[in-house]
């Protein structure tokens, strides 16, 4: 290359540096941190057809890819096109490893879903992009028909509205293989140190005594905070909205983790939900920490006998078991109000008994109900699963009495757990005690660190 | 500069501009390429330009409005812990996956040079691998990789050469060592095909005068087959280098940037900090660096590494 040549790469690159550099500032919303306000509706919106003769076409994204969770809902989604023929709902698959990215891009394209499925920690993510709408007036109602139950809406419910219609539950359990407890002469573990006992007893040449993720993910998130829900360190905001995760229970959750972490199959760093459900199917794991393992081990096991499942084991530091729950929600986005209203319709469908079974039970044994006729209902206890594991599905309602969410707790909301979240700081945390050596309580003051510094 | 000598230089410009004359040909050769260009200037030099704009602001979520900064993004990432490792691992990844693509390269390109049966068939789905989808890839191998009835593992035990699983994924270094070699197992096809493409225009009357004058075969790969692959391999070198320091698919949904971040090279951490940080701008500002320095590196290649011209050599 010439000096010619040479010489001009330098004049683009400058110049092009420099035009930008004197672009100013970008001319889009409000600040991330001020989302715009909304003025709550007075009574929500009712339905039926609009007056034009085109449908009103609605799209609900959510993030349950499993093909049977997918033709669950379409079954439904058929039925209420059915019965409301001004309305036209299609449903889009997403991931969780990207909706975090993609539904804010959705909004910025102008381009977003009319209804969003949620976790509590995902809805501030898309307030800050002021696409999501109120609906407390919706919840009332919903409350008023169906009782939901209290512990799922709060976690939606801050800044004097109410941002998204709770779904259903999912709260963590310890699932077990029975054969292998019983043959290593080993009780289902209530305690830490019965749990450790028992990790140990079961890990022989061809088995891992207990399956524990390690990766920078979701997963490995939920374990580590069950560890620390049972040693009493399920706070890791204070009531002033500063964090306090760098402290003695969270360092002492994070050493045991540590200790039960080396019965663990080694591939585990990179594990998500579906490998430790394999491992514990295929044998290789004796035990695993997982929201649910039915819809898998009945396909690949299936023998109900053999699946134990009991409360997370826990501390001498607290009473009794907790455990990680994520009360999911529907958020509407939708502003345009004929657009609300159908997506009201919609929702209000779902929670009819008949048909929220059916919602719920798109995946028996995982999904909850959060509504007192919907853990009644015939439509969730007549599933051919939820029948089949019955008693397994009674202990994981017994164990979502006690659930709770980082960022959530202690009555509070603090939406920039969002920010923690999205980064898997917890996880990334454990990594670099389980892999890069770290000390557990320098680790857990890594975490801090990098937590503060996310939700600057 | 002396007012005569400046009087010069603008009489000669002035000359040339007057000698330009705006043919109907020119016109046309304008207007052909005009959609090409603004087809350019649409996806590469707007995007380009709002990039290094977004850099000088402090947008956190994509969507929402920042103010002015000035350098400040730049001299975050640049004393930030996490940008210069993820600089690191992007060189040692450019390094490994040419050692490793271009050896496989050569070996698979030298047996697919010779007559044999089925060297058509081979020829043909020698590029099975490439073609596949990366999604497809990824899932292949986390499962042929995994401890829980992985094929890799129970092969290795069986034959006795480890006597526990082996996570190919527990550490940062192992981790990265699987990801680049499952990456030079996708891309080595395509490069093989070119390097055969190459060898197959080198006269075979050389090689023939040089067994004849008595050379080995590696005086033959060194003295004829390199000699003659000289542009070839300056193509791929310049143009391979690109596109693998900028794979992002293979190593997000494998590892998605670790365990603890070993496999978190610079396109990994900008897309980190973009949308899992919410940082938009600090990683625009990473994408500008990155950016400058894959262009002075172009710079550096053309000057020292261009193929002598046929006049020269």
């Amino acid at each position: 290359m010439d000096k010619r040549h040479y010489f001009l790469m330098i004049v683009l690159t400058v110049g092009a540096l420099a035009l930008a550099a004197c672009g100013g500032a970008a001319p889009t919303t409000a600040p991330a941190t001020e989302p715009p306000a909304l003025a709550p509706t007075a009574e929500a919106p009712t339905a039926g057809a609009p007056p034009s003769s085109e449908p009103i076409n609605l799209t609900i994204w959510h993030m349950e890819q499993p093909p049977h969770r997918v033709q669950r809902f379409q079954e439904l989604i058929d039925e209420f096109n059915v019965a409301n023929p001004g309305i036209v709902v299609t449903q889009e698959v997403q991931s969780w490893n990207d909706i975090y990215t993609k539904a804010p891009a959705a909004v910025a394209a102008g381009n977003p879903p009319d209804m969003l499925f949620a976790i509590p920690d995902f809805t501030p993510v898309i307030r800050a992009v002021g696409a999501v709408q109120p609906v407390e007036d919706l919840v009332q109602e919903l409350d008023s028909q169906h009782s939901l139950y209290p512990s799922a809406v709060a976690p939606y419910t801050y800044d004097g509205h109410t941002w998204a219609v709770p779904s259903w539950n999912v709260v963590h359990s310890l699932w077990y293989r029975k054969s292998a407890l019983e043959e290593a002469g080993v009780n289902p573990p209530t305690t830490w140190a019965e749990l450790l006992e028992a990790a140990k007893k079961l890990t022989t040449d061809t088995q891992y005594g207990i399956g524990l993720p390690a990766n920078r993910q979701l997963y490995t998130d939920q374990t580590i905070y069950d560890m620390m829900i049972n040693n009493g360190a399920e706070e890791i905001y204070n009531d002033d909205g500063t964090l306090r995760f760098n402290n003695p229970r969270t360092v002492e959750a994070f050493d045991f983790y540590k200790q039960l972490y080396q019965y663990s199959p080694p591939d585990s760093p990179n594990w998500m939900w579906g490998e430790a459900e394999a491992c514990l199917n295929s044998g290789t794991c004796a035990m695993i920490l997982q929201f649910a393992v039915i819809t898998t081990f009945d396909a690949e096991v299936g023998d109900p006998a053999e699946l134990g499942v009991t409360a997370l084991p826990y501390s001498p530091n607290v009473d009794k078991a907790g455990t990680i729950a994520y009360p999911c929600g529907i958020m509407v986005l939708s502003p345009d109000p004929a657009k609300k209203a159908a997506s009201y319709e919609f929702i209000r469908f779902l929670f009819e008994p008949e048909n929220y079974g059916r919602f719920v039970t798109a995946e028996a044994g995982l999904f909850l109900p959060i509504t007192e006729d919907g853990a009644n209902a015939d439509s969730f206890w007549g599933d051919p699963l939820i029948t089949k594991y019955k008693d397994q599905i009674d202990v994981m309602l017994q164990n979502s009495q006690n659930g709770m969410l980082f960022g959530f707790t202690g009555g509070h909301t603090f939406p920039s757990i969002a920010r923690i979240s999205a980064q898997n700081l917890l996880a990334q945390s454990l990594q670099m005690m389980l892999l890069e050596n770290m000390s557990p309580a320098d680790a857990v003051a890594w975490g801090q660190q990098q937590m503060e510094e996310a939700i600057q | 500069m002396s007012m005569t000598r400046l009087s010069e230089i603008t009489a000669a410009a002035v000359a040339r501009l007057r000698r330009f004359h705006w043919s109907g040909e020119a016109l046309l050769g304008i207007l052909f390429v005009a959609p090409l260009m603004l087809w350019l200037a649409g996806a590469i030099v707007y995007p380009l330009i709002s990039a290094i704009q977004l850099s000088f602001l402090d947008v956190g979520i994509i969507g929402t409005g920042g103010r002015f900064v000035g350098l400040e993004n730049y001299i975050y990432m640049l004393s930030s812990a996490k940008f210069w490792p993820a600089l690191g691992r992007s060189l040692i990844w450019i390094l490994a996956n040419a050692v490793l693509q271009t050896l496989a390269a050569f070996v698979a390109a030298s047996i697919l040079k010779q007559r044999f049966r089925g060297q058509g068939f081979a020829r043909v789905w020698v590029i099975l691998s490439w073609i596949v989808p990366t999604v497809v890839v990824v899932i292949i191998w986390r499962w042929m990789l995994g401890t829980s009835g992985g094929i890799v593992n129970y092969i290795l035990l069986k034959v006795g050469l480890i006597s526990a699983p082996v996570g190919f994924f527990g550490s940062g270094p192992v981790a990265f060592a699987s990801v680049t070699l499952i990456n030079s197992w996708r891309w080595f096809p395509l490069m093989t095909v070119i390097l055969l493409a190459g060898m197959m225009v080198i006269p075979e009357e050389l090689y023939e005068a040089s067994k004849v004058d008595g050379a080995s075969p590696w005086q033959r790969f060194t003295n004829i087959t390199l000699p003659g692959l000289q542009q070839v391999l300056f193509v791929l070198g310049l143009v391979g280098t690109l596109w693998s320091v900028n794979v992002f698919d293979v190593i997000w949904l494998m590892t998605g940037g670790g365990p603890a971040s070993g496999t978190t090279t610079l396109p990994l951490l900008i897309y980190d900090t973009a949308f899992k940080g919410y940082r938009l701008s600090r990683a625009a500002a990473a994408s500008v660096l990155f950016g400058l320095l894959l262009l002075l590196f172009i710079a550096v290649f053309i000057r020292f590494f261009s193929p002598p011209s046929e006049e020269e050599s």
